[in-house]
């Protein structure tokens, strides 16, 4: 067992102590009964999902093309277009652009891809200061946690906890003689009056993607906050740093992909503040940044993209759909995956980006039940995927030598029915004997994983076969 | 007269042998003429999803020799016929059994699905006076399609009362090798299955799946639970005049 | 910037034509679909979606009453600076209905932090959802976002019915061509990141206000 296996299952076990299951479904409940009034929106929402699916599959398979076409439209506006291989790369180059333009203070908007790369650390390393603006990620970063989900960072915290978390410390910007301690607007206001200083003192204001518009060179960017906003009007360098497999063909695309994004992201037609940005403010505009870097991150893409079974994964708009609708997320929550991608998609896509046999478990640690798929806006086969994660597993990674032995024993097992039910009479009769001896549930009861947590089943003297046989036409 | 070949998973086979009786029994109520090919084993659907596509893949091979010739084959499982129907033309894909496994998946019917859609019948003839609501196993619903076929059996059976639910789709945590791998996890999912059970009212949960139920039914047991897991043939093959209770998962089973 | 050292990029680009040599299954080709409903009376679909959405929008005749509205709308509004989008037609309005309070106007530069309101014209209206469609030239990127109060002057003829037509008439009109900055606004900054409860006003306005005149002179 991986490293990353164990600490999975132990995460797993702990997490209900840590934040109750409660929390976690009171959330997605919320989400539910707004998802569904959102697809009702829609006159054709399968239709919708394979529009989008469509658009995603055209811009992979072609995808060099789209994102050369990105590029020279960006530069020939005066922006940067940096390609970066792996997260170092990625790492370095923000990095240094911040050291060489002398940046302080960093305002960072929601991007799963900055915290893929571990972004903010090497910046901290550097002595600047990160202040995360999406509210939730800004809740998460003063308690020092990773995000709970790729849509809503902050879904396992109640608004008592976010209270304590701002009268510790955010105690300057709360309102001193607020009679409800933990209302969320005046949270939110404190946040908002805390964080306008680090957006007026930032010069650099880093956000991520959630396309990237070749036809025009544009990257698009989705907040319901306007913190995306505020932190590329005025800082004077503006970085946004996004996967290779962001980019859309047409500004058209965004029509339907802005509505589809919002509703399985979060029930809303359309989410408040949907940006394009192109370049640094040019010369007859009032203000903007002075520099506009486009950050291409591979980092295990390509290779994802050479597989023809799987390349399809890349199409995800990390709309957050899938996690809501896994009833493993909401049994375990998104923590315990211990991974920036969790739910579904980082179940699929984390063994491809950050290796096999290390991340193997979490393409197991599923029941396949199939719900992630049919909401996927994007139509990724996820729980197939899962299953082909598995395959590959079996194929090329290294799987328990006793699991590899059982199924060995297993096939032989099955290829004969006479083998077939003579195996099957002798375990039942063990088990019997095993049971009546008072062992069930001993270290030598095969069962014992099973009713570890369930009641034994009953074993029956007689299979269906040895009854058919007796009784047959009866 | 419909001549059908049982496919009895082989955990139904050696486990819950009811499941397949009660299953003969309300499909020779519906008029069938009932066959059992012995030479039947397993579908491969345990190797498949652990990954271990070789091995399955042979045994796959020989499930398509055994039921080479059935006319119709009926199963009372959701998800071992979502592995000969959906899975077996993926996992067989470029071989010579590729093809035959296209014919298979049109001749394979899960049973309620085969009652209803096969023999267009909702009514047969079963009584069963109780409070009964149903769990929507996750092969059935979300790759078979099939929601409104068990309900409309269940509703015509005399005085049940049928209450859905809350959550009824959601998964019940059994999910094949990951019960064992993620007993944990499996089990927080059962207790939440078995939870909206309880808050339905229900004295009984069924479903089409036996997999499922054996697992809800462990975590029903292991809570002191008043529901009860019952497959769905258990419940259609109660009659009015039947001598004996209907078989539950949970029952010893019978000396023969 | 000097020319930045990029190899991976190559190296990028070769792995994607590499990896793209292998064809990829597609679901199979869908007829053109109509995914959402037409809109038959835009301007009354606007209003109600600006109701949904927490936008208010005020229907004037003319560019008269829709000074006279803002007029009184910025009676309510605390004392301090307003920021304008130098255009003509705001020019025009601006010295009909505020008095008695700072402007400062976009060819003087980007707004201040403290301003109270922000006005600015628009590039269009989308009915379907409720939305304003802002581009740099509308007073900049931080004049629809600064303030606790966004004004929009608009006029009927810049109501589009769906983000389809917005999206192909931006691109007709080069919009994207011509501006660094494009922003589709839908209602008042927002979030509900604390247990779902919905909190306007988060980073970016709490008051979206579409002055809608039945013509723009």
């Amino acid at each position: 067992m991986s490293t990353a296996a164990r600490e999975f299952l132990l995460a797993a076990s702990n997490s209900a102590t840590l934040t109750p299951r409660e929390t976690i479904r009171r959330s997605i409940e919320h989400y539910e009964a707004a998802a569904q009034r959102g697809r009702s929106r829609f006159l054709d929402w399968e239709g919708a999902r394979r529009k989008c699916s469509e658009i995603k599959w055209e811009a992979l398979n072609h995808l060099d093309k789209y994102l050369l076409e990105f590029e020279q439209r960006v530069k020939a506006r005066g922006g940067h277009v940096f390609w970066a291989e792996t997260a170092e790369d990625a790492r370095r180059y923000v990095a240094d652009l911040a050291m060489q333009r002398g940046v302080k203070t960093v305002v960072k908007s929601k991007s799963m891809v900055a915290e893929e790369i571990h972004l903010t650390p090497a910046l901290e390393k550097q002595g600047m200061r990160v202040f995360e603006t999406d509210l939730g990620e800004f809740i998460v970063q003063l308690r020092d946690e990773p995000p709970y989900h790729i849509v809503t960072p902050a879904m396992h915290l109640t608004r008592a906890d976010i209270a304590k978390l701002f009268t510790e410390k955010l105690a300057d910007f709360m309102t001193p003689d607020a009679t409800v301690k933990d209302d969320p607007a005046q949270l939110v206001a404190a946040a908002r009056r805390a964080l306008r200083r680090a957006f007026v003192s930032a010069e650099m204001g880093i956000t991520g993607a959630n396309f990237l518009v070749a036809d025009c060179g544009m990257v698009a960017i989705t907040t319901n906050e306007g913190n995306d906003r505020l932190g590329t009007a005025l800082p004077r360098v503006h970085v946004a740093i996004a996967g290779i497999e962001k980019v859309v063909p047409r500004l058209e695309n965004l029509g339907t992909l802005w509505p589809v994004l919002a509703t399985a992201g979060t029930g809303q037609q359309i989410t408040c503040y949907n940006t394009l940005i192109g370049g640094p403010r040019a010369a007859n505009e009032v203000d903007g940044p002075e520099e506009f870097h486009v950050v291409l991150l591979d980092n295990g893409r390509s290779e994802l993209l050479a597989d023809p079974e799987q390349r399809e994964v890349l199409q995800c708009i990390r709309c957050g759909a899938c996690l809501n609708a896994c009833p493993v997320f909401r049994t375990v929550g998104g923590h315990a995956y211990g991974t920036t991608y969790s739910g579904p998609i980082g179940s699929v896509l984390t063994p491809h980006l950050r290796g096999l046999n290390e991340f193997q478990h979490l393409s197991y640690a599923s029941s396949l039940c199939g719900a992630c798929t049919s909401v996927c806006p994007v139509k990724i086969d996820l729980h197939h995927h899962l299953l082909q994660n598995r395959r590959n597993a079996v194929h090329s990674a290294d799987r328990p030598w006793l699991e590899r032995a059982a199924f060995k024993l297993w096939r032989w097992n099955m290829m004969g029915s006479h083998r077939f039910a003579t195996a099957g009479w002798l375990g039942r009769n063990a088990l019997s004997v095993l049971y009546a001896l008072g062992l069930g549930g001993s270290a030598l009861d095969p069962l014992r994983p099973w009713t570890k947590y369930r009641a034994a089943p009953a074993i029956p003297k007689k299979s269906f076969r040895a009854s058919w046989r007796k009784r047959g036409a009866d | 007269m419909q001549k059908v070949s049982l496919f009895i998973p082989c955990f139904v086979d050696q486990l819950v042998p009811e499941v397949g009786i009660d299953t003969v029994r309300v499909l020779r109520r519906a008029g069938c003429d009932v066959d059992f090919p012995e030479a039947q084993t397993c579908c491969g659907q345990p190797a498949f999803n652990t990954g271990y596509w070789d091995e399955a893949r042979e045994v796959a091979e020989r499930f398509l020799r055994v039921f080479r010739s059935a006319e119709a084959v009926v199963c009372p499982s959701g998800s071992c016929t979502t592995m000969v129907r959906n899975f077996y033309p993926e996992l067989l894909k470029g071989t010579k059994a590729g093809e035959e496994a296209g014919s298979l998946g049109k001749r394979v019917f899960e049973f309620s699905e085969f009652i209803v859609k096969v023999l267009g019948i909702a009514d047969v003839g079963a009584s069963f006076p109780h409070r009964v609501t149903f769990h929507d196993a996750c092969h059935g619903l979300r790759e078979l399609g099939l929601k409104d076929e068990p309900r409309a059996l269940l509703r015509s059976v005399r005085d049940i009362q049928l209450v859905e639910m809350p959550c009824s789709e959601e998964c019940c945590g059994f999910g094949g090798t990951f019960a064992v791998k993620f007993g944990m996890i499996s089990a927080a999912m059962g207790d939440t299955k078995a939870g909206n059970a309880e808050a339905s009212g229900a004295e009984y949960l069924t479903s089409i799946d036996p997999s499922c139920l054996l697992h809800i039914d462990g975590i029903l047991r292991r809570r002191h639970s008043p529901v009860r897991a019952i497959h769905l043939a258990s419940i259609l093959a109660q009659t009015a005049e039947a001598s004996e209770p209907a078989h539950t998962m949970a029952e010893a089973r019978k000396t023969e | 910037m000097e020319q930045i050292d990029n190899p991976g990029r190559e190296r990028i680009l070769s792995r994607i034509r590499s990896a793209l040599t292998k064809p990829a299954p597609q679901h199979a080709a869908m007829q053109a679909a109509q995914i959402f409903a037409p809109v038959f009376d835009p301007l009354a679909r606007f209003q109600k979606e600006c109701t949904d959405n927490v936008a208010e929008c005020i229907l004037t005749p003319d560019s008269d009453a829709t000074a006279e509205n803002l007029r009184s709308l910025l009676q309510r509004i605390p004392s301090g600076e307003v920021y304008v989008q130098d255009a003509p037609v705001l020019r025009r309005i601006a010295e009909k209905s505020i008095s008695g309070r700072p402007i400062r106007w976009s060819s003087e530069g980007p707004p201040n932090e403290a301003s109270q309101a922000t006005i600015t014209l628009a590039e269009s209206l989308v009915a379907s959802t409720g939305s304003v469609l802002v581009a740099s030239c509308d007073g900049g990127r931080a004049a629809s976002v600064i303030a606790p109060v966004h004004i929009v002057v608009a006029g009927q003829d810049q109501l589009e019915p769906d983000l389809d037509a917005a999206l192909t008439h931006a691109r007709e009109r080069g919009l994207a061509a011509r501006n660094s900055f494009l922003c589709l606004i839908t209602g008042s900054s927002r979030t509900a990141d604390i247990e779902k409860i919905l909190v306007l006003g988060a980073h970016g306005p709490r008051r979206l206000v579409v002055l809608l005149a039945q013509h723009l002179d």
